[in-house]
């Protein structure tokens, strides 16, 4: 495993950042951790990069423990935090001929013009928009090529086309060099196409661990009436935005008809629908809210 | 990385800063000497473009005043604006992840800041020595160097330096000055591994510098000197007597040198043992 943590846990004087959380990461996997602002993604990642240290629990990162051999880790891992630290009187390119020493010029000019920086990297960091040093930040954690690639908050500012891009640059370090991917993010819509797991962060604590699929609940009836509450209740489903769901095949069509009929509702819409994985992720996390209270 | 240091000093506005500031000092320097030797003289102190001053007020004494005060009182800040800022400030503007994300021990990136912060705290002691010259030679007129007893504790007894020795002398005080701002440095450095804003750091580190300075030069806190590093940093004084108490100097530096090491030591444990949220 390139990551492993066991129980660990963080505290901030009183506040629990992280619960017991136990989380792996295989050579060449891409996991996204996703939850809201505030749910523990950026300190869980500083533990990785050995910045903070655990409260209780272990954490390890190519066998070892990133507070302890930082300089191992980050040898054959690169991290980009957010909002992006850069030096604003710097220009781009200098970044990175500092902060990626023995890696040639062309390869960061390579680097610089494949995050769509190349016209602007002699340009001081100080001009650039949000998306830009987003850009920057993802250039600089490209060199030299990681076993292991962490990124807080990739998408942050970008433009839709800047995060296509960021999506096609990610997705080639995978397949083309294996490079594993851990990025933390809120807006799971722009990378679930890119990642084989999923790690749902509430509150410090793990909600969910597992495929994309899985976090999507299974197809459901979704049932269309004048009367809804009528409608509800002679179905026996759920009242959810506007319609009466049911588990998918609990009812056929002529069923539903009838019970309408009999409860005097008019039927406007029957179909099976599958939730998106935000609209998945959002029911989840409104029933830990909604179970929390 | 020392490169990478230099680099982000030098696209700072804080060594133009300072060297405009002591510029603006010297400047001030000059008009307050000159205005003070007219009056102490009834007008009789004759200045003018490079000529011999046969008179106390000549461009050497013009020179060791302008250094006295601007040591003490005018580089100190920049001391203490460079080792506060070096990690107080990156951590503020959370760059110290850039470095603590590539394989760079943290041994490696504090020495990197301090060899940048001593060295312009250096360059600009050599600066200002340098232009304190310039400036009395030039426009106060040359001579010898003659010192008398007085507030300034320059010397307990009349001395008299021919100008040649003088100048020989002067070489021997820009060489031994980086000492005492090298400690201020390292005492800054230190109080900027404890806070997370440069300005906190820069304001505790000049204030407690001030503080121990003034202790440090009242009489009747003289159980206390030996225990403020600001007692020792103008031991260079020494170096302008007609006879060098060579001991003393060297014992002056070597405790200067142990507190800075010391301060030093802390600043690095801090560093090395601290998290960076």
């Amino acid at each position: 495993m390139l990551i492993e943590t066991h129980q660990l846990t963080r505290r901030f004087g009183p506040r629990v950042a992280l619960r017991p959380i136990d989380f792996a990461l295989a050579p060449g996997e891409v996991v996204a951790l996703v939850g809201p602002n505030g749910s523990g993604k950026s300190t869980f990642l500083k533990m990785l990069a050995g910045f903070l240290r655990p409260s209780d629990g272990r954490v390890s990162v190519f066998g070892v423990d990133p507070m302890r051999a930082r300089v191992d880790v980050m040898r054959r891992a690169r991290f980009s935090f957010a909002p992006p630290p850069l030096y604003d009187r710097l220009t781009g390119r200098e970044h990175l001929r500092h902060l990626a020493r023995g890696v040639s010029r062309e390869e960061i000019d390579r680097a610089l013009d494949r995050v769509g920086l190349g016209a602007r990297a002699d340009d001081r960091v100080r001009a650039y928009s949000f998306g830009m040093r987003q850009r920057l930040a993802l250039a600089q954690a490209l060199l030299p090529r990681p076993e292991l690639l962490v990124l807080d908050e990739p998408t942050d500012g970008l433009d839709p086309l800047a995060i296509l891009e960021l999506r096609d640059v990610l997705r080639s370090l995978h397949r083309d060099h294996g490079v594993a991917i851990l990025l933390a993010t809120h807006l799971i819509t722009e990378v679930d196409a890119l990642v084989d797991r999923l790690v749902l962060l509430h509150e410090g604590a793990v909600l969910f661990d597992g495929t994309p699929d899985g976090l999507r609940d299974r197809p459901q009836l979704r049932i269309v009436a004048d009367r809804l509450d009528v409608a509800a209740e002679a179905l026996g489903g759920r009242l959810v935005d506007g319609a009466v769901v049911l588990e998918a095949g609990a009812l056929d069509l002529e069923t539903v008809r009838a019970r309408l009929a009999a409860a005097g509702a008019r039927l406007h819409a029957f179909g099976e629908v599958r939730a998106s994985l935000e609209e998945a992720l959002l029911a989840r996390l409104r029933a830990e809210r909604t179970h929390a209270r | 990385m020392i490169g990478f240091e230099w680099l982000k000093l030098r696209r700072s506005n804080r060594p133009w800063i300072a060297l405009a500031t002591t510029a603006f000092f010297l400047a001030l320097m000059l008009v307050g000497f000159y205005t003070y030797a007219q009056r102490e003289t009834g007008g009789a102190a004759d200045f003018r473009y490079t000529y011999e001053n046969e008179s106390y007020f000549n461009g050497l004494t013009f020179a060791l005043y302008a250094f006295y005060y601007g040591f003490l009182l005018v580089l100190p800040i920049f001391a203490a604006t460079e080792g506060g800022v070096q990690i107080a400030g990156e951590t503020a503007s959370r760059t110290i992840h850039l470095g603590l994300a590539r394989p760079w021990s943290r041994g490696a990136i504090f020495r990197a800041k301090c060899v940048v912060a001593f060295a312009h705290s250096a360059w600009l002691a050599v600066f200002l020595l340098a232009l304190s010259l310039a400036a009395g030679l030039l426009l106060v007129g040359w001579g010898d160097l003659r010192l008398y007893p007085g507030v300034l504790q320059l010397t307990e007894s009349q001395q008299f330096l021919p100008q040649r020795e003088a100048l020989v002398r002067f070489g021997y005080v820009a060489i031994a000055s980086v000492l005492p701002l090298a400690t201020t440095v390292a005492f800054a450095l230190w109080l900027s591994t404890w806070t997370r804003s440069a300005v906190n750091a820069v304001g505790v580190a000049v204030a407690l510098y001030l503080v121990m300075f003034v202790i440090s030069e009242i009489h009747f806190f003289r159980d206390l000197q030996p225990y403020l590093y600001t007692h020792y940093v103008a031991y260079w004084r020494e170096l302008l007597q007609e006879r060098i108490d060579w001991s003393r100097v060297a014992l002056d530096a070597t405790r200067l040198f142990a507190f800075g090491a010391g301060f030093l030591w802390l600043a690095f444990r801090r560093f090395r043992l601290r998290e960076d949220p």
